[in-house]
């Protein structure tokens, strides 16, 4: 059995916790230059998660909530996984008049397609320019899959299971915002997979090598 | 003049590499905090000449301190060193007192500059 030290040590955590907290930085202050909302950030999160705990883990953080919206892309180069952006459902209703379709009255379209085009909007430019700068201060570059969003899912039901390989330990970063102006509060998963944990525990360390004394 | 910096944030490594930012030759005389509320106190304790402020934090915020350390000196030299960049967050932290701001993740040369701005300003 691995232990979730021999994966990554506490050291490499908290690298990747600070550059994860770079990389939400910049997404938030993207999506604030694109729509007018302040993002409030919280201090990210590492954890080391079986493969089989990690639906019930993603479910018992949003647990809070009866059902989800989820924006979800794959992304792969040196750094592969998968990011999830999780929403309480109804959210993206919320932040539909931030990109300001209601004033150009998109009458013929369903709030329902609106709110999965927001929140697809959103995720892409939260979820792109986040994983997007993590690869850049890692050295790596990746690409995209196109975002996918769910509505109304069961909190348990927020990620796929069987997304990771079975017996692998996913290396999963969380961060909790919240807009400010709109009231909605959101949570981003960013799920590693276990193919690039031996390029991450290096990339972590050429990183530091240009802080060290 | 500067001698004594305080760098307070909750990342151990954010800390470790805003230090290794700042030049060696200098002398300066360390002090290191890992939450607002911490800083704040380690602050009255030492008064520092240059004070490095990370913005996200538990316990007690950047802005916060800031806040809390300008009210108890208006002549504190604050310099916030943050990855929250949006123009809305940089804005409040000069509101705050933050005499200027370094972007994570820092460098020799911002942090230098930094230094050499609040240097202006002694």
């Amino acid at each position: 059995m691995v232990t979730p030290e021999e994966i990554m040590t506490l050291e490499e955590q908290d690298i990747l916790q600070e550059i994860m907290n770079i990389a939400f930085g910049k997404a938030a202050a993207d999506l604030a230059e694109v729509i007018n909302i302040f993002v409030v950030l919280s201090v990210p999160n590492i954890q080391m998660i079986n493969a089989t705990e990690l639906p019930e883990y993603i479910g018992r953080e949003v647990a809070d909530y009866s059902s989800v919206s989820v924006v979800e892309q794959d992304y792969w180069g040196q750094f592969l996984g998968n990011a999830f952006l999780v929403f309480r459902d109804g959210a993206g209703k919320e932040l539909v008049s931030l990109f300001g379709c209601e004033e150009e009255g998109f009458a013929c379209e369903s709030l329902d397609m609106l709110e999965r085009e927001t929140l697809m909007e959103v995720g892409n430019i939260l979820i792109g320019a986040c994983v997007g700068k993590l690869a850049e201060l890692l050295g790596d570059a990746v690409s995209y899959s196109p975002p996918r969003v769910s509505t109304r899912m069961p909190p348990a039901e927020a990620i796929p299971a069987g997304l990771v390989v079975p017996e692998s330990t996913a290396i999963v970063l969380k961060t909790v915002f919240r807009f400010n102006e709109r009231d909605v509060e959101g949570f981003m998963f960013l799920v590693t997979n276990h193919a690039s944990n031996t390029w991450l525990k290096s990339a972590l360390a050429a990183f530091m090598e240009q802080y060290e004394q | 003049m500067v001698s004594r910096i305080l760098l307070v944030d909750d990342s151990p490594i954010s800390r470790r590499m805003l230090k290794s930012c700042i030049p060696k030759d200098r002398g300066y005389e360390f002090f290191e905090a890992g939450d607002g509320q911490a800083g704040l106190e380690l602050w009255q304790e030492v008064r520092p000449d240059v004070t490095f402020m990370d913005l996200t934090m538990p316990v007690m915020d950047g802005l916060s301190a800031t806040r809390e350390i300008i009210r108890l000196d208006p002549q504190a030299r604050i310099i916030v060193c943050t990855a929250d960049i949006q123009v809305r967050s940089l804005e409040q932290a000069r509101e705050a007192g933050a005499l200027t701001v370094v972007r994570k993740p820092p460098s020799k040369e911002t942090v230098e500059d930094a230094i050499s701005f609040a240097e202006t300003r002694g």
